[in-house]
C-alpha cells in the first residue's frame, strides 16, 4: 500500500530515514513535501493513523499558503 | 556591556565549577549524586522516551537526568533528558546540597545575579573536543541524531534544548551583539530545520534584520551543553550583553570557546553543533508543538534554515526536553531565572519586596512576598511588576503576600489566600498584553491580567474582628530543627 502523509492525506513523502536492528529495517521516518509532517511508522496510531488522529491535528485541504506568518518574509524568495 | 562584577562561591560551588565543564562532567556528578541513571531497558523512541522523560520530570525535587543508549533502530545513539528537570539537579550545579529548599535556590540565584565579567577561555579549533567529527557532505539530521516526537500531536521531531548562537547580520564582529538562545526547532528536510522566533526575541530581529538587508545570518546549534549554558541561554539579557559572560560568571568558573566554521563562537566541549544558514524569505510550515502553557501552539510558516555543516564530539549525547503540561523540565530550567530579574527590578523601588517566585509557566503566575508599608501598598507593588520587560508579557496571575509568608510554600500562600483575601481585593485589568501562546487570551496576544492581594490588612482598612496573627515560628532555626529530624528519621543521631 502506498504510504501517504497521516495528516494532510497527500501522497507526496519522502523516506528520511530507516532505523536498523540485526540487520533489519526496523522503522522508517516520513517527511511531507506538503504539510510537512514527520512520523516514524512504528509510532502510536493517535499520531500516524489518519482515523485515530484527532480532527483538529489534520490538515486535509488546508490551504498551505494561507497559514500565518510568525516573521513575515521581507521580500519574495527567489 | 559586561561589568567588572564578579561572584564570590562557597567553596563546594567553586569545586563544582571547577569539575564541571561540560554536560559530561554533570551528569557524571549527578550520578554520584544519584541524581542520574542509565536506562536499563530497550526502547522505542516514541512513546517511551516521552513517557519515561515524564515520570522523571514528575518529582519535581529530586527527579534524576536519564540516559538512553539501548533506543532501537539507532544503535549506538545516546539521548539524554530531564538533566535540569529537578531543583535536586540544580542545587547540585550551584554546589549545594540536593536537598536545599527552592527558596534558598532562588536567594543563591539573587546573590550571583547581576555579574557578568567574562570568564572565557579560548580553545583552538583543532583542539576542541567537539571537532572530533565534522560532517560536510550528504547531511542527514535523521541519522546523525535519534530525533523522536515529544508529544503526540507535534508537527514532527524537534530539538528542544539546543543552544542558538548567531551573530548580528549588520554588526558581525560584535561580540556583545552574538546572541545566544533556546528556541524551538523542527528538523525538515535531512539538512533543513525551522527555527521558531518572534519579533521580539533577539532572533527574532536578527532574521528580520538579514531579510529587510540582504545580508546572512548564520547560526551554530549547541546541542548538549554545559549545564550553566541553557539555563542561562533562556534568561533575558540586554541586546549588548553576551550570554557567554552571564553563564560563565553566574557559575564562576571559565567556559571553554572555539570558533565554528562560520565564525560564531561555540562550546568547545559540546557534544554537537549544527551549522546553518537563513534561507533568505523562505518559509516552511511549522508545528503544532506542544508548548509550556501546556497546550499546541498552531500551525504557522516559520524561517527555514540550510544546514552547512555538522560536528560532534565522539559517541555523542543529544540532550532534550520534555515540555508541555506542566510540571515539566522547563519549570525547572527557566524558572529561578524567570523570577531574579522580576525580583531585581522589584527591589530597586520597593526595598520592601522579600521573594518572588514565577516559577510556574515562565511566570503566567507569579507570587510576590511584601511588607506593606501602607495599606494597599501591595497593590501598587503589582502594578510595578506588571511593567517589568518580563510582566509587560508574561505575568497574568499575580498574588500578593506577607513578607513573612514563603511565595515557595504553597502550603502557606493557600493560607495567605484562605484567610488574608477579601472579594474586593481582586482586581483584574482587562485587555492587556498577553504572550500569544496562552490559550486563555481572549485572542492571540491579549487578554486579561488578575492580581489578588492576599496580604494582610493595615489601617485605614477595616482589621476585621480579630487582627493579631500567631507568630508562626519560622527561619534558620527551625529548618535546622527539620533537617534534624530528617536524619532522625534515616536513623541518625
Amino acid at each position: 500500500m502506498k504510504t501517504i502523509c497521516p495528516r494532510c492525506e497527500s501522497p507526496g513523502v519522502t523516506q528520511m530515514h530507516a532505523g536498523m536492528e540485526n540487520g533489519q529495517i526496523l522503522w522508517r521516518v516520513w517527511h511531507c513535501k506538503d504539510c510537512a509532517y514527520t512520523w516514524r511508522d512504528s509510532e502510536p496510531a493517535e499520531s500516524i493513523d489518519p482515523k485515530v488522529r484527532p480532527a483538529w491535528a489534520q490538515m486535509k485541504g488546508v490551504d498551505i499558503d494561507s497559514l500565518r506568518q510568525v516573521i513575515p518574509p521581507a521580500r519574495k524568495p527567489t | 556591556m559586561a561589568t567588572e562584577k564578579t561572584v564570590s562561591l562557597s567553596a563546594e560551588a567553586r569545586a563544582v565549577a571547577a569539575r564541571v565543564g561540560s554536560l559530561r562532567d554533570f551528569l557524571d556528578y549527578l550520578g554520584e549524586h544519584e541524581q542520574c541513571v542509565t536506562w536499563p531497558d530497550a526502547i522505542l523512541p516514541e512513546p517511551d522516551i516521552r513517557n519515561i522523560s515524564v515520570a522523571a520530570g514528575n518529582n519535581v525535587s529530586t527527579g534524576p537526568a536519564v540516559i538512553f543508549d539501548k533506543i532501537r533502530g539507532y544503535p549506538g545513539k545516546r539521548v539524554a533528558v530531564n538533566v535540569h528537570g529537578s531543583f535536586g539537579n540544580l542545587a547540585l550545579l550551584l554546589g549545594m546540597s540536593k536537598t536545599t529548599p527552592v527558596r534558598e535556590l532562588f536567594f543563591e540565584i539573587i546573590r550571583r545575579w547581576g555579574s557578568d565579567k567574562p570568564l572565557l577561555e579560548r580553545v583552538a579549533p583543532e583542539k576542541a573536543p567537539v571537532n572530533e567529527n565534522r560532517v560536510d557532505k550528504n547531511i542527514n539530521l535523521y541519522d546523525l541524531l535519534p530525533l523522536y516526537r515529544i508529544n503526540a500531536n507535534d508537527g514532527g521531531f524537534y530539538i528542544g534544548k539546543a543552544c542558538v548562537v548567531s551573530r548580528d547580520p549588520l554588526e558581525p564582529d560584535n561580540f556583545g551583539k552574538q546572541n545566544v538562545g533556546i528556541y524551538r526547532i523542527q528538523v525538515m528536510g535531512p539538512d533543513t530545520f525551522t527555527l521558531l522566533s518572534i519579533p521580539a526575541h533577539d532572533m527574532g530581529r536578527q532574521m528580520l534584520m538579514a531579510e529587510q538587508h540582504g545580508k546572512p545570518l548564520k547560526v551554530s546549534v549547541m546541542i548538549g551543553n554545559h549545564p550553566a549554558m541553557p539555563m542561562f541561554a533562556a534568561t533575558p539579557v540586554g541586546y549588548d550583553e553576551s550570554e557567554f559572560a552571564y553563564a560563565s560568571q553566574m557559575m564562576g568558573a571559565p567556559l571553554r570557546l572555539t570558533t565554528a566554521v562560520n565564525g560564531t563562537d561555540i562550546l568547545a566541549d559540546t557534544e554537537m553543533v549544527i551549522e546553518g544558514e537563513l534561507q533568505l524569505n523562505q518559509r516552511e510550515v511549522e508545528g503544532p508543538f506542544g508548548e509550556f502553557p501546556g497546550s499546541y501552539s498552531g500551525v504557522r510558516k516559520v524561517p527555514l534554515f540550510r544546514v552547512t555543516s555538522v560536528s560532534h564530539r565522539n559517541n555523542p549525547i543529544f540532550e532534550n526536553i520534555y515540555i508541555g503540561k506542566g510540571w515539566t523540565e522547563h519549570d525547572t530550567l527557566i524558572g529561578l531565572n524567570t523570577s531574579a530579574p522580576i525580583y531585581a527590578q522589584l527591589k530597586k523601588d520597593f526595598p520592601e519586596v522579600a521573594a518572588v517566585n514565577a516559577l510556574y509557566q515562565h511566570g503566567l503566575t507569579g507570587i510576590i512576598s511584601v511588607k506593606n508599608r501602607f495599606s494597599g501598598f501591595a497593590k501598587s507593588v503589582a502594578m510595578r511588576a506588571l511593567g517589568t520587560p518580563h510582566g509587560t508579557m508574561y505575568l497574568k496571575n499575580l498574588i500578593l503576600v506577607d513578607e513573612n509568608v514563603d511565595p515557595f510554600d504553597l502550603n502557606q500562600v493557600m493560607w495567605a489566600l484562605s484567610t488574608r483575601t477579601r472579594a474586593n481585593d481582586i482586581i483584574v485589568i482587562p485587555n492587556m498584553p498577553m504572550v500569544p501562546i496562552d490559550p486563555a487570551a481572549e485572542v492571540p496576544g491579549k487578554g486579561h491580567r488578575l492580581i489578588i492581594d492576599a496580604t494582610s490588612f493595615m489601617a485605614p482598612d477595616n482589621l476585621g474582628a480579630d487582627p493579631h496573627l500567631v507568630d508562626r515560628p519560622m527561619g534558620p532555626e527551625i529548618d535546622a530543627l527539620m533537617q534534624r529530624l530528617n536524619e532522625l528519621q534515616k536513623g541518625g543521631a
